[in-house]
């Protein structure tokens, strides 16, 4: 039937167009979508190198027996165990509180959710899934540096 | 429609229908037309254009603002972090900066094709009135965004721009302190400009947005002044103008996108260009070259052409009536011209809006030190008047002629009022405010003897 020829096309060849006006929509769309979520990513401070204590941090050691010390986007805590300075890093691993340290029952207490590490950063109790990641402490007279340890 | 043959946007369309009555908005929508033949489309689509630059600017803005930090050492530190360190930061910036020249120059073409159509006449004397506010507040926009990024370019521009204000008689002082947040300009200065760029002006702008649409909703798109058809149906708003707004949106997306990566930082011509340059330096001296953007150039160019003192007061202050005066009676136009009132012809205006066109361009043209320079270097007055004036005759004579002959005009008083001004001052020399003054007096007598018997024949 010759007559059915152009309505058994045209049915197609509009699918086809609007295939096409759906791609180059979403194209653009992409395009637009792309630069823009590019730009609200933050850039990522790579300040991974050792980090010295300032003197005010290393006097607050010796006073409260620990500090709160930050590199780059990281917070490492800084403590004193019988004159030997320990660090892990600050941020608890269950829901990214900043830790404390308790000297008097020796161990790192999270008190968002009453998490708790022993003094290498392993999980006593509590709810956090795992342990606190472990820096190395170095005291060269009055001055402390810090750095983590590459896993 | 049944309900099984029906597609997904039909059903949920179904859906909310049952629930908000949306069909009626829908019928309502399609009522509405746009008035067809008595002069191009064209000109009803620069409110919307306007409208779309706008919206481009709050998103834009929005996503400077995740990144801009106020303050004295971080304003400008953070422009520069956005657009050397952030991805695609520079293309944000460059598409805020862009985007307000375009959105002013898509507002100043929109009033004056509203201008030229009279299409202010009654009942539209608010829309206009409206409309001009937000002219003002546009103008606001820019002058408080220039001084955000904290360069040296931005702190003298703006020094200047509030310095004027000292001249409104009884509470300059006062309004010159609430403006800069004390008697210079400081980083006090940029929280207020701050506040009033992201939050006041947008939340103003916002609103007498809503009140203009809404009497374009309630009373329609203005007519033309002679419909040509007076009985053809208009464009159905919707869809059919709908569909060609976003047309015609998508082709300004496509001149910003183009502009945003051709000239990122502008087309480095005075009172256009957004290079970051260097940072704000209370201390040092001004430099020469200082100019705000090109909207203020006229003023800028009138501020240098009053001479220290004019009839027993000060000359910016002077200028500042004088800038007062010309706004004040453009805002009022619908309620000055009787003519187009009654609904007939209404040339005095139209001239109007030609004399209002040279008077501008011939200042802007002056500003931007368009002609020879001195030996050392610097502008010279004389050379630019000529060149100036030159470029305003020749542009002004073409649209004359095309006047004369495309629309049949024979009413030119004004226009060649203001051309007077623009020869005497540019070619004979004669000092502008005395050139203007003849022009005036020109005007004024032209228009007494002369107004109403060149208006015979006029169309619009």
């Amino acid at each position: 039937m010759s007559e059915t020829d152009g309505p058994l096309i045209a049915p197609n060849r509009r699918g086809f167009l609007n295939v096409l006006l759906g791609v180059s929509l979403v194209g653009w769309g992409a395009s637009i979508l792309y630069p823009v979520l590019r730009y609200l990513r933050p850039l990522s401070e790579t300040a991974t190198g050792p980090l010295k204590l300032t003197p005010e941090e290393v006097a607050k050691i010796e006073k409260e027996h620990f500090v709160i010390a930050r590199s780059g986007t990281r917070k490492a805590i800084v403590f004193d165990v019988n004159g030997e300075l320990r660090a892990l890093d600050a941020k608890c691993t269950h829901e990214g509180c900043t830790v404390q340290y308790v000297p008097g029952d020796s161990l790192i207490l999270c008190a968002c959710h009453n998490g708790k590490y022993d003094l290498d950063g392993r999980v006593l109790s509590g709810p956090p899934p795992r342990p606190l990641a472990t820096w190395v402490a170095t005291r060269d007279g009055d001055a402390v540096t810090i750095t983590r340890e590459t896993v | 429609m049944s309900t099984a043959n029906a597609t997904v946007p039909e059903r949920l369309f179904g859906w909310l229908d049952e629930r908000f009555g949306v069909q009626k908005l829908v019928d309502w929508a399609k009522h509405k037309e746009v008035p067809v033949g008595g002069h191009s489309m064209f000109w009803y689509y620069l409110g919307g254009t306007t409208l779309f630059f706008f919206t481009m600017q709050i998103v834009s803005g929005a996503l400077l603002l995740m990144y801009y930090q106020a303050g004295e050492t971080t304003s400008y530190e953070s422009i520069r972090y956005i657009t050397t360190k952030v991805p695609f930061g520079w293309l944000v910036r460059s598409i805020h900066c862009w985007g307000a020249h375009l959105m002013t120059v898509s507002l100043v073409v929109h009033m004056f094709s509203t201008m030229f159509l009279k299409a202010y006449r009654r009942p539209r004397e608010l829309t206009w009135v409206v409309g001009f506010c937000l002219f003002g507040v546009v103008l606001g926009f820019g002058f408080s965004g220039y001084l955000l990024p904290w360069n040296e370019l931005a702190f003298f521009a703006t020094s200047v721009g509030t310095d004027s204000v000292k001249s409104v008689p009884f509470v300059g002082e006062w309004m010159l302190e609430v403006m800069r947040g004390g008697p210079d300009v400081t980083i006090n200065t940029l929280y207020r400009f701050f506040a009033l760029h992201v939050v006041i002006l947008p939340l103003v702008t916002v609103g007498l947005i809503g009140v203009h649409l809404a009497f374009i909703q309630v009373q329609g798109m203005a007519p033309a002044m002679k419909q040509q058809t007076p009985d053809r149906p208009g464009l159905k708003f919707f869809p059919d103008f709908m569909m060609r707004d976003a047309l015609i949106w998508l082709c300004c997306m496509i001149v910003l996108a183009v502009l945003v990566f051709q000239l990122p930082y502008g087309p480095g011509v005075p009172g256009i260009d957004w290079e970051l340059g260097k940072k704000a330096n209370p201390l040092a001296p001004a430099y020469p070259g200082i100019k705000p953007e090109w909207y203020f150039l006229w003023i800028y160019q009138l501020l240098k052409e009053f001479p220290p003192h004019l009839f027993g007061m000060e000359g910016p202050q002077a200028a500042l009536i004088l800038v007062n005066v010309l706004m004040g009676t453009w805002a009022l136009v619908p309620f000055l011209d009787r003519k187009s009132r009654a609904g007939k012809p209404s040339p005095m205006f139209t001239d109007l809006a030609v004399a209002a066109l040279i008077f501008l361009s011939y200042l802007t043209l002056k500003a931007w030190d368009i002609g020879g320079h001195l030996p050392a270097g610097e502008p010279d007055p004389k050379a630019t008047a000529w060149v100036c004036s030159l470029i305003v005759l020749g542009v002004s004579a073409s649209i004359t002629i095309m006047r004369m002959i495309a629309y049949k005009a024979r009413w030119f008083i004004l226009s060649m009022a203001a051309l007077l001004q623009v020869v005497l001052n540019g070619l004979a020399g004669l000092d502008y405010l005395i050139a203007g003054a003849i022009a005036l007096a020109v005007a004024v007598v032209g228009v007494l003897a002369l107004g109403d018997r060149l208006e015979r024949g006029e169309a619009i």
